[in-house]
């Protein structure tokens, strides 16, 4: 039925086809990171290379004309064989697949019971993220029967995730570091310099931090974490580290880029600290 | 009760989109940066079924998303009420039988609500005002959604005329008479 209205209407189906292609496209490039250019590579020497080696096998059989058609039964019922091997093999593969991944997350939450003991939390799975281009929020599976409340803060394995903002009976609604409409007071950990982050539209792996003292000295690579100013975060939580300082004419005026800890794309277990 | 029937399709329709949106959009970016289906869904309900459904269904989708995701209730409702508003102003002042036309109004529209949206956050949050990354994500967002206008044309076209039969009298124009 679709198809049919496709066809009825004028260049319908071949225009939505070469859109649709060119979308994909458009995801696909502009996904891509520069580190990860040798997918190219990859995709290149996959078309290649396979014909190569059946041009070099061929090479190979002329060259030392050996038995080729001679073993073709014995070679049938080896194969088979092998695939039944195989077969068997891939399916204890995917069994430990399984039981991995299942520890992977078991563990990840034994280290984050572990690293925070001296708070009392409660741990959550992400069960939703943000479907707009301009707020950062995601939802965890935790809610007002869990004791968890508003202004309590989430962390996770590796740093500050947010604050709640919202609870209901079963979920609540965290707002995370890098939505533009945060702002975090943070300290640098060697030389105790506070300074204030906020989260930007651009990305979210960035945040800005700017109101650094101008006696401060600012290194890429220096820890951050919060001051445990302002009364909504705890002090001591790691943030992230300074990826590049921006130096403006007016010293007061200069600001830093800091790179999270926490990878917000990966972001899937949480533990909301309970003050 | 036809009319009840259409209208429970199409907050199935919008469910839909949701876990779409959700989902399926949340990886499958251009840049980062995600269209905005709810925009082009109540615009075309405005558009067909006329601006009283549109805007109802636009403040009523809007109010879902806003208790779902977002930290202020009322600002995605508004943005999708003035999308449907939109819709039915649309309808009475351009054709929509030329893929061209509707995807001006899918521009428009988006570029007008996203505004709205973010300076609406802005004024809320009294953050600063981030113009380049705006108009990076504004940019973005229209073009996506002008593909997905594209491709999924026909299938409005054909929609909208179900929507139309069941919601708007056939007009009769009686001063040719």
């Amino acid at each position: 039925m679709i198809l049919n209205m496709y066809k009825n209407s004028k260049t319908g189906m071949v225009g939505g086809i070469i859109t649709l292609i060119l979308l994909i496209i458009l995801v696909i490039i502009s996904n891509i990171q520069v580190d990860k250019m040798n997918s190219i590579e990859n995709i290149f020497s996959a078309i290649i290379n396979p014909i190569q080696n059946g041009i070099t096998y061929l090479k190979n059989k002329i060259a030392g004309n050996d038995s080729f058609f001679t073993q073709v039964n014995e070679l049938k019922a080896e194969n088979e064989e092998l695939l039944q091997k195989n077969s068997e093999l891939e399916q204890s593969l995917r069994e430990l697949e399984i039981i991995k991944a299942e520890n992977a997350t078991l563990k990840e939450y034994v280290d984050l019971k572990d690293k925070y003991q001296e708070y009392e939390t409660v741990p959550a799975y992400v069960i939703n993220k943000d479907i707009g281009n301009y707020t950062n929020t995601v939802i965890i599976n935790a809610g007002k029967n869990d004791g968890i409340d508003v202004d309590m803060t989430v962390i996770s394995e590796k740093g500050l995730v947010g604050q709640i903002v919202s609870v209901t009976d079963t979920t609540a609604k965290v707002q995370t570091l890098v939505d533009s409409g945060t702002a975090v007071s943070a300290t640098i950990k060697t030389t105790g310099d506070n300074m204030l982050l906020r989260g930007t539209l651009n990305d979210n792996t960035t945040l800005i931090a700017s109101y650094i003292p101008t006696s401060a000295t600012l290194l890429a690579g220096d820890t951050i974490e919060t001051s445990g100013l302002g009364g909504i975060y705890p002090k001591g939580i790691l943030i992230g580290t300074i990826k590049e300082v921006v130096n403006t004419q007016n010293i007061t005026d200069r600001y830093a880029k800091v790179e999270t800890a926490v990878d917000f794309n990966k972001l899937n277990t949480v533990l909301v600290i309970k003050n | 009760m036809k009319k009840i029937g259409v209208v429970a399709i199409l907050i199935l329709i919008f469910l839909i989109l949701y876990f779409f949106q959700a989902n399926f959009f949340s990886f499958f970016t251009i840049a980062g940066i995600k269209p905005n289906l709810f925009i082009i869904f109540t615009l075309i309900i405005g558009l067909y079924a006329g601006r009283t459904l549109g805007m109802t269904l636009g403040i009523i989708f809007g109010l879902i998303l806003d208790f779902v995701g977002s930290k202020y209730i009322g600002i995605t409702s508004v943005m999708l009420g003035i999308a449907g508003f939109l819709g039915g102003y649309f309808d009475k002042t351009f054709s929509k039988d030329s893929r061209i036309t509707v995807i001006l109004m899918i521009v428009g529209s988006t570029i007008l609500c996203e505004s709205i949206y973010y300076f609406w956050n802005i004024l809320k949050t009294q953050n600063e005002i981030e113009y380049l990354n705006f108009i990076k994500i504004v940019l973005i967002e229209t073009i996506y959604n002008i593909l997905l206008t594209i491709i999924i044309y026909p299938l409005i076209q054909k929609f909208g005329y179900r929507l139309e039969e069941n919601f708007k009298e056939k007009k009769v124009l009686t001063k040719y008479f």
